[in-house]
């Protein structure tokens, strides 16, 4: 059974090897292996204080375990699904142990294995029977992590559809989002703090060590002590975890596919046909408004901003900084540019009613109201309540004058984007239950990310003078210059946005019924096999373009401008940046040339996109 | 070729229209995928009045050309005119002569039924008493009343085809083009869009369905043609299209059915 049920994943696996997702599995394993590296290290390192590295490196495998229960959320479902085999006469319990097998092989679970030798080098500096003991708990801890992984999974794949659901996968991701682009403000409060000297406090020892993905260090810390009731107690416990996390998974296994959870509609009566929302204008609004409260991929794209600009602007309150907090709502504001870029292809083939009813132009203007409708409410509020709870009165008039023109701007650039960068996904009918699974629209929000900054401007540019001059009229002049450039922005951009949807909706629709290369496959057989040559360039092509974001990102941000500032700023804190491991007067340069890179493989990423849309058979010329 | 091919629909219908425009008419329709040509040159001429029905087997450039002639996908040559408008150069006007159901697109998946029909009324300016009365008779004809809150994301393929005809119904165009209007439509329901298009098609409209149910083909429509790899192979009315066979038999006949096809599995042979 899992010999075969191996095969075939390597065969899937090694099918699904092409193009944009070999890259990124390029960078995963990289990053993974990195971090592997980075936790044997740590299991290595001589600190004042030997006790706390136990609790470092419980912390660290409990990231570990984070990385398993997220992963999958974000990387979509596994490559075999138990449902593929519901109708194979096997037992479910065997099935479970099969499927099981199967997950074992994997980059990811390789990367893990690796990392988690790190248990066994920390058992080696206590002696050769913490060592000894530690090769069997590590590999409890891995079958530990892919089993939870698992149950989390099949169980979370039970509420995903729900807008509850959604929105937790909203926070996980915004999470994620947070961690991966700020996270190293944490590196940087542990290491200015005095924890390293004096240890964490006696609760969070305990409340940390109590975490199952912490037995394996309980484990060997007690064989060291010489504990070995303990030493033995926390790897049994952990084993009858496992036991009963496989009982659950081959439960949950056999359970019939449950029936999604389905969002009701209003009944009855017809939606309202005057008023403000009379007309096809308020028609469109408020057929978006419905679509924003129900649709599932609507609820994680509007949480995914709120939580990713609270988790930004909270994260440095752990060192006591609050020079962030001001800045929630301009954060919100920007960041949802990033995450409703791609509102047509979330609606996929649909747009065949807005063709055949030729209303073009209200559906544009409509969906612009409908994300300020959406987005507005909660950046005014987090503006208003994050500036006055940081106490920085200073930052008033900055914030006024940086909102309007970001909602504005936004409402015009996503508008834009989502006709002139369109990216297809999986049609509107058709998506599957996980809100993640969509089109990789990480280029766009790159793009859209800086070209955002853009609107708030000309207005941040009045607020800059009239502090430097000390005019306060100036000063205060920055908001309603801000709510004009919005609303210059969000005219003309969607302007556009009209013109090019009445001038070739009909190739967007092709776009979106055929651009998916899978259904292309199915549609016209015979097409993707005369046109492999072009196809393959494409995709070489993505290849390049994910690999461009993923470093021109790192080498851009932190690499470049983060050790940049510090260094002017004369902070010395050494983390992963690069440029602080030598001498200022070498830093800078290494900063500054990270940051060059950073922006030329961002253009080169830029390129590529571009030129693939002008190869691909796929997209209509 | 058949010997009643598009020319001779052409000129009959120009007779019986007496000069007047036909509801639909494609002339050399051309669309190439890439490599693949999936219509080549198609010219068609739907008459007035007509129950139009367009058979051939998957692959055959049915929907392609359906979607060229509405407006949905853009032709790399030819034209298609409803009542003499052009599609393409007055695609507004061209519009509100015509209700269409696309096969297999999506709608506006998180409305209702009745707040979706509502919406698409508005759009089209169809004015607020008049528009919920047809909302409610759709609804109720359609059979989609017990699913009043059901979205229509959740709906089953049937219940997709009837709101969707709803939509094509609600503006009260003069030709109908639908793309499988009876795929996975159960008998009951399909009796009663049956109903709904005959009557329309006696009161003066025009129908053009696409499908491969052959015995559905000839039970509704009066006028045929035969697509197969992209050409019309044969067109024009039913009668003279099958000739003494059924429409199946001339089908399999036009359109080369394969020898393996018919053979069966060896080891299910008794």
């Amino acid at each position: 059974m899992a010999g075969v049920l191996i095969r075939m994943k390597l065969s899937v696996i090694k099918n699904a090897m092409t193009g944009g997702r070999a890259a990124w599995m390029l960078v995963g394993a990289v990053f993974g292996l990195l971090f592997a590296a980075a936790t044997i290290w740590l299991s290595l390192v001589d600190l004042p204080n030997q006790s706390v590295l136990g609790d470092l490196l419980a912390g660290v495998f409990g990231m570990w375990t984070l990385g398993w229960l997220i992963g999958p959320l974000w990387g979509g479902s596994a490559v075999l699904r138990a449902d593929h085999f519901t109708l194979l006469p096997v037992p479910r319990r065997r099935l479970a142990v099969g499927l099981l097998g199967a997950a074992f092989v994997g980059i990811t679970t390789a990367v893990t294995a690796l990392g988690f030798l790190a248990l066994i080098t920390y058992g080696a500096r206590q002696g050769l029977g913490p060592a000894l003991l530690a090769v069997p708990v590590a590999a409890l801890q891995l079958v530990f992590v892919v089993l939870l992984s698992r149950v989390v999974y099949a169980l979370f794949g039970v509420v995903a559809a729900s807008r509850a659901g959604a929105a937790i996968t909203g926070v996980l991701f915004a999470a994620m989002l947070v961690l991966t682009q700020s996270g190293w403000m944490i590196v940087v409060a542990v290491m200015y703090s005095d924890i390293l000297e004096t240890g964490f406090s006696h609760t969070t020892t305990v409340t940390l060590r109590s975490i199952p993905s912490s037995w394996g260090v309980v484990a060997v810390d007690a064989a060291g002590r010489g504990d070995w009731l303990l030493a033995i107690a926390a790897p049994a416990g952990l084993a009858v975890l496992c036991l009963l996390l496989l009982l659950v998974w081959s439960v949950e296994l056999g359970n019939p596919r449950r029936g999604r959870v389905t969002i009701r509609g209003s009944a009855g009566r017809a939606p309202a046909g005057g008023g403000l929302l009379g007309g096809p204008g308020g028609a469109i609004v408020s057929k978006e408004l419905r679509t924003w409260w129900r649709d599932p991929l609507r609820t994680t794209t509007a949480v995914v901003p709120i939580v990713w600009a609270l988790g930004t602007v909270l994260l440095p309150l752990t060192f006591d900084a609050r020079l962030l907090l001001p800045w929630a709502g301009p954060a919100l504001a920007l960041f949802a540019i990033t995450s409703a870029c791609n509102l047509y292809s979330q609606d996929g083939t649909a747009l065949w009613q807005t063709l055949t009813t030729g209303t073009q132009r209200v559906d544009v203007r409509g969906r612009q109201w409908a994300y300020l409708l959406v987005f507005t409410p909660p950046a005014v509020v987090a503006s208003i309540a994050f500036v006055w709870w940081s106490g920085l009165t200073w930052t008033w008039p900055w914030v006024a004058a940086a909102v309007p023109a970001l909602l504005g701007g936004g409402a015009g650039l996503i508008a834009y984007s989502s006709v002139f960068g369109m990216v297809p996904g999986p049609d509107a009918h058709k998506r599957p239950s996980n809100p993640l699974e969509r089109a990789d629209t990480t280029g766009q929000s790159n793009v859209l990310f800086w070209v955002g900054l853009l609107p708030p401007a000309p207005a941040l540019a009045l607020v800059y003078l009239g502090t430097r001059t000390d005019q306060p009229w100036l000063t205060w002049a920055g908001a309603p210059v801000s709510v004009l450039t919005g609303v210059a922005v969000a005219w003309v951009l969607g302007g556009l946005a009209i013109r090019k949807l009445s001038a070739d909706g009909p190739d967007l629709l092709h776009t979106m019924r055929t651009g998916r290369p899978t259904v292309a496959r199915n549609a016209v057989g015979t097409t993707v096999a005369r046109n492999a040559g072009g196809t393959d360039v494409a995709k070489k092509g993505s290849a390049v373009e994910g690999l461009s974001w993923g470093l021109g990102s790192i080498l851009l941000i932190p690499q470049g401008v983060i050790p940049l500032v510090f260094i002017l700023a004369d902070i010395n804190v050494k983390s992963w940046f690069l440029a602080m491991y030598v001498r200022p007067l070498y830093g800078v340069p290494i900063a500054v040339v990270s940051i060059l890179a950073g922006v030329a493989l961002y253009g080169r990423a830029i390129m590529t996109k571009v030129d693939n849309r002008a190869k691909s058979p796929l997209h209509p010329s | 070729m058949e010997p009643s091919t598009t020319q001779y629909a052409a000129a009959k219908s120009a007779e019986v229209d007496g000069g007047r425009p036909a509801a639909l008419r494609l002339s050399g329709l051309h669309k190439e995928f890439g490599a693949n040509t999936a219509v080549d040159h198609v010219d068609l001429v739907v008459p007035r009045g007509s129950f139009f029905g367009l058979v051939g087997p998957n692959g055959a450039g049915k929907t392609t050309s359906l979607s060229m002639a509405v407006g949905l996908l853009r032709p790399d040559e030819g034209t298609s005119q409803v009542f003499g408008v052009d599609v393409w150069s007055d695609p507004v006007a061209a519009k509100t002569l015509m209700g269409v159901l696309p096969d297999g697109l999506s709608m506006p998946e998180r409305l209702t039924g009745r707040e979706l029909l509502t919406y698409l009324g508005q759009l089209r300016g169809i004015e607020a008493g008049v528009l919920a009365g047809r909302v409610q008779e759709l609804l109720d004809v359609m059979e989609l009343r017990s699913a009043e809150r059901t979205l229509v994301v959740d709906y089953s393929t049937g219940m997709r085809k009837k709101i969707g005809l709803a939509t094509a119904l609600l503006h009260g165009p003069r030709l109908l083009v639908l793309d499988e209007p009876f795929e996975a439509v159960d008998p009951v329901s399909a009796a009663a869009l049956k109903a709904i298009l005959i009557g329309f098609v006696a009161s003066g409209g025009s129908v053009v369905l696409s499908s491969h149910v052959m015995p559905l083909v000839e039970q509704l429509c009066d006028t045929v043609a035969v697509m197969a790899a992209g050409k019309v192979v044969a067109a024009g009315p039913l009668a003279e299209v099958r000739g003494d066979t059924s429409l199946e038999q001339t089908f399999v006949r036009l359109v080369g059915g394969d020898e393996h096809t018919r053979k069966g599995l060896s080891w299910l042979a008794s």
